[in-house]
């Protein structure tokens, strides 16, 4: 640390220029103003306006997902049971093609790819201050039909945003 | 003139607003300017910081904290429009130098000395800026940063190293 005694005595000669006057006022009104603004300014997003919101968008986009396609198998699904039901007329049964057309959830994985820390929040309400974490996901689910041996994965990005409480001072 | 490091501490306990703001807003005001592109937003960011952070906590105990709470409301600032803005700010901060830290009276050695603290990598000179110019602790700057002690500790010098360098004879 001694080779850098020079350098930080140079730099401590070096003095932050003085803020201008409007920023004591400022701080002065905010601090001692009779009519004080809220605890919690409005660019400061709140936990139950936020994390819920993405988790229900992500959960309602994949269950649209799997609802069309799975929908679409079974609308796909009739046409070669009907060729072969020219030639096999036990095989096209109701119960047959109800059969063929069931999936069932093989597999559900999340892999979380990137995590961002976004600073510290003070909530409304809260008793200190909470550090708001950031994560995007891929969420895959996976579905297998054992009759007939296929299978159908859904994918979908999701977003999740966490407060962790700082631990006190 | 007392000496700093004593003003710090009668500052951290101090339970006067105004003599806590007076002693930390220089500081306080280029630490944020790392990140804005003015000095009217850097003083927006240390207004809406200091005034949270002294409503919740009447004291500059844990300065670690009050950093914590200016980068904060910094990256709030150039998030909070629209993502194009945050784009724009985070290439800002990663490529083009932020804007210069602007000391008194800079003479000629002085601006060469500023100039290569802007061309010093982002993390270096937030440690840096807070080590040198606001007297924090490599524990403070840990904590502010969310980075370990030893991190700050190792950004720091490879910063001083880097301005050694940079400022050699050529």
């Amino acid at each position: 640390m001694n080779d850098f005694s020079e350098i930080e005595n140079e730099l401590r000669v070096l003095r932050p220029a003085q803020p201008s006057a409007r920023l004591l006022e400022s701080v002065a009104r905010e601090l001692e103003g009779p009519a004080k603004r809220a605890e919690a300014p409005g660019n400061v997003i709140q936990p139950n306006r936020f994390g819920l919101g993405w988790l229900s968008l992500g959960l309602g986009l994949a269950a649209a997902a799997a609802w069309l396609l799975l929908a679409r198998v079974n609308h796909l699904d009739p046409t070669p049971s009907q060729t072969v039901a020219t030639g096999s007329p036990a095989s096209s049964t109701p119960a047959a093609r109800l059969n063929s057309s069931q999936f069932i959830p093989a597999g559900a994985s999340r892999v979380v790819y990137h995590t961002q820390d976004e600073g510290l929040l003070f909530p409304r309400g809260s008793g200190g201050p909470v550090r708001r974490v950031r994560s995007r996901a891929r969420e895959s689910l996976q579905w297998h039909n054992p009759e007939t041996g296929a299978s159908l994965r859904v994918s979908y990005p999701s977003e999740e945003v966490q407060f962790i409480p700082v631990p006190g001072q | 003139m007392k000496d700093r490091k004593e003003v710090m501490e009668n500052v951290a306990t101090h339970e006067n607003w105004k003599t806590c703001f007076s002693e930390l807003a220089p500081g306080l005001v280029l630490f944020a300017r790392q990140w804005v592109r003015s000095g009217a937003d850097a003083e927006d960011v240390v207004q809406d910081a200091f005034v949270r952070f002294w409503r919740q906590n009447r004291n500059v105990d844990n300065r670690g904290l009050l950093y914590a709470t200016v980068r904060s409301a910094a990256l709030d600032l150039i998030r909070k429009d629209s993502r194009r803005a945050r784009r724009e700010a985070e290439a800002y901060s990663d490529t083009v130098q932020a804007i210069e830290p602007q000391f008194e009276g800079e003479d000629d050695s002085q601006r060469l000395l500023a100039g290569a603290i802007n061309r010093l990598p982002h993390e270096q000179r937030e440690v840096l800026v807070m080590k040198i110019w606001n007297d924090l602790t490599f524990a403070e700057i840990g904590e502010g940063l969310g980075i370990s002690q030893n991190t700050a500790a190792s950004r720091y010098r490879y910063a001083l190293a880097a301005l050694k360098k940079d400022l050699l004879p050529q």
